[in-house]
């Protein structure tokens, strides 16, 4: 299910959260509402952990990660780190990584088996993607643009892209990840999908201006109706090929 | 020929409020505009035209590149009805207009962008990004009284006034006597250059006196017949301000206006606030005696005419 809610007045949740099928990570200094809607939704099913990277609070720009690790940038404290490791499970491995382009979470999309990545990205930090997150590894832009990170949003069941995305692009695009995508708009028609929405296979959290048209199509896109959180954390099977267009 | 400096009031730093590399340049060349302004089209008749022209052009301009930058950078900033499509630039704009209080912001934003008759947005001619650099309106409080947004506002500003013999002001002016007040609101990138604010200011109270004379219904008609404002704001305060300072020689301001007109606001105000704000401000060099207060000031009608006088000759005369 897809739930609105917003951090402090502004309705862009993706840059203070993030969300995988793991772990949460949450900014500190919300109110408590934020918070607390991310705990009700995943509390039984997986940590919800409130941090900050490099004393910031834009988290969900600044790091990516899925199920098998956590990329943070190089300017992410000792004790943040420290603390990452130690709220999360031990199956997630958290990597510090040195890449000057260290907003992660703009430069990087990705769920548990495929990642799209910023066309500048160092080839040591696609070794290290690789490795840390077990996915494969795409350089892509998406209508024309270079971050990914920002302008997409997908997990293992679907995926939303910006709404200038051609038709064609769309096709590649579902090809090589392997799950059906939609071009649409987040937020009332803002483009940048990923600011304003944090997704994983069973549940989404868009920022409160979100239109009811907005929020079926991810609903549907994203299958969120049926979904139940546990069948998915237990087995992870491998996502069935599914491309419509 | 750069402007001079006015005393402390222009040491504020130039941050650009959206991330454009446009913008970026402009805050590069914050003090240094040159002006050329024609008056505004004669043939503008009625609050229903498109838009109204303000050009602004640097003569000495070389369009500046993406991110090297030359010279002075030339713009055409033009004024426009406000229109449903400028709704993120103006929810921008507007993100701590009651601090960090968590409120409809976006059904107050919709209203302001359904009052196409009374309000301005500043923008650039031919933008793609319609980026929005300016919104100045004014809201009759009796006629939106039963939005949500509204009674929020009520709320937040009845609950923050610390002085007790104020808020029986503020409480008749938002309750029995909402009918005549409007809330000004006007909030800009902060380098806009100042040589607009006469012509923005002259633009508003201009719909307001055509709107009561072309709205179509009396009761429209009467809603823009103001006989107050109230400004919501932020300024500067002096911080111990009643400390004796013996040793310091440089006078400091008591209050710095982010905006310049709001010190004519405030001087020909009835009455005004200062309340405590929760947000933290961002702590710079000329600013580190300085404190981010909110204000509150309610204004009368028949002493725009006089502000807008003053607020004409401080611009011409910086």
């Amino acid at each position: 299910m897809a739930t609105r809610l917003q951090f402090e007045n502004s309705c862009e949740v993706g840059v203070f959260s993030k969300l995988t099928n793991a772990y949460c990570l949450v900014a500190i200094g919300g109110s408590e509402n934020f918070y607390s809607a991310f705990e009700s939704e995943l509390a039984d099913v997986i940590p919800v952990v409130k941090t900050s990277i490099s004393g910031t609070r834009i988290i969900g720009r600044l790091c990516a990660g899925n199920k098998n690790g956590l990329l943070v940038p190089h300017n992410t404290t000792d004790q943040e780190l420290q603390h990452l490791r130690n709220s999360l499970p031990d199956q997630v491995v958290v990597q510090r990584i040195d890449e000057k382009l260290s907003a992660l979470g703009n430069c990087i999309a990705c769920n548990d088996h495929v990642a799209l990545t910023h066309t500048d990205l160092d080839k040591e930090t696609e070794e290290i993607i690789t490795d840390v997150l077990g996915v494969e590894v795409f350089r892509q832009t998406i209508a024309g643009n270079i971050l990914v990170g920002s302008y997409c949003a997908f997990s293992n069941r679907g995926g939303l892209v910006h709404p200038h995305t051609s038709v064609e692009d769309l096709d590649e695009l579902s090809t090589l990840l392997q799950v059906p995508l939609v071009a649409g708009t987040i937020n009332r028609g803002s483009e940048v999908i990923a600011a304003g929405m944090t997704v994983n296979d069973w549940t989404a959290f868009c920022g409160s201006d979100t239109t009811a048209t907005e929020l079926s199509v991810i609903e549907s896109v994203f299958k969120l109706r049926e979904a139940q959180p546990t069948a998915i954390v237990d087995e992870m099977r491998k996502s069935l090929i599914d491309s419509y267009v | 020929m750069p402007r001079k400096p006015t005393g402390h009031r222009r040491l504020l730093p130039v941050r650009p409020l959206t991330f454009s590399p446009f913008a970026r340049s402009v805050a590069r060349v914050a003090t240094a505009y040159m002006v050329k302004h024609h008056m505004r089209d004669a043939m503008q008749q009625s609050p229903g035209d498109e838009f109204k022209k303000l050009k602004k052009v640097d003569r000495r301009s070389e369009s500046s590149e993406d991110e090297e930058f030359h010279g002075v950078v030339q713009a055409d900033f033009a004024f426009f009805d406000p229109k449903p499509d400028d709704f993120h630039g103006v929810k921008t704009l507007l993100q701590s207009y009651l601090d960090d209080k968590q409120w409809d912001l976006s059904g107050f934003v919709d209203l302001i962008l359904e009052q196409t008759t009374v309000g301005t947005v500043v923008k650039l001619e031919d933008d793609e990004d319609n980026g929005v650099f300016s919104i100045i309106t004014a809201l009759n409080l009796g006629r939106y009284k039963d939005h949500k947004c509204f009674t929020e506002l009520k709320e937040f500003l009845l609950n923050i006034c610390p002085e007790k013999d104020k808020t029986g002001n503020l409480r008749s002016l938002l309750g029995d006597k909402a009918q005549d007040v409007g809330l000004l609101v006007s909030q800009r990138v902060v380098n806009l250059p100042p040589e607009l604010l006469p012509h923005l200011y002259d633009a508003l109270f201009d719909e307001i006196s055509w709107a009561t004379e072309d709205e179509p219904t009396e009761e429209l008609r009467n809603s823009f017949r103001f006989k107050f404002y109230i400004v919501v704001s932020k300024i500067y305060k002096l911080k111990n301000a009643n400390k004796k300072r013996s040793s310091s020689t440089d006078k400091d301001d008591a209050l710095i206006y982010i905006k310049p007109e709001e010190e004519i606001l405030h001087r020909l105000s009835m009455w005004s606030v200062l309340f405590p704000l929760q947000t933290q401000q961002v702590a710079t060099h000329e600013l580190k005696n300085y404190q981010l207060t909110g204000i509150v000031m309610a204004v009368k009608a028949e002493d725009i005419s006089s502000f807008r006088q003053q607020l004409r000759t401080l611009i011409n005369e910086s």
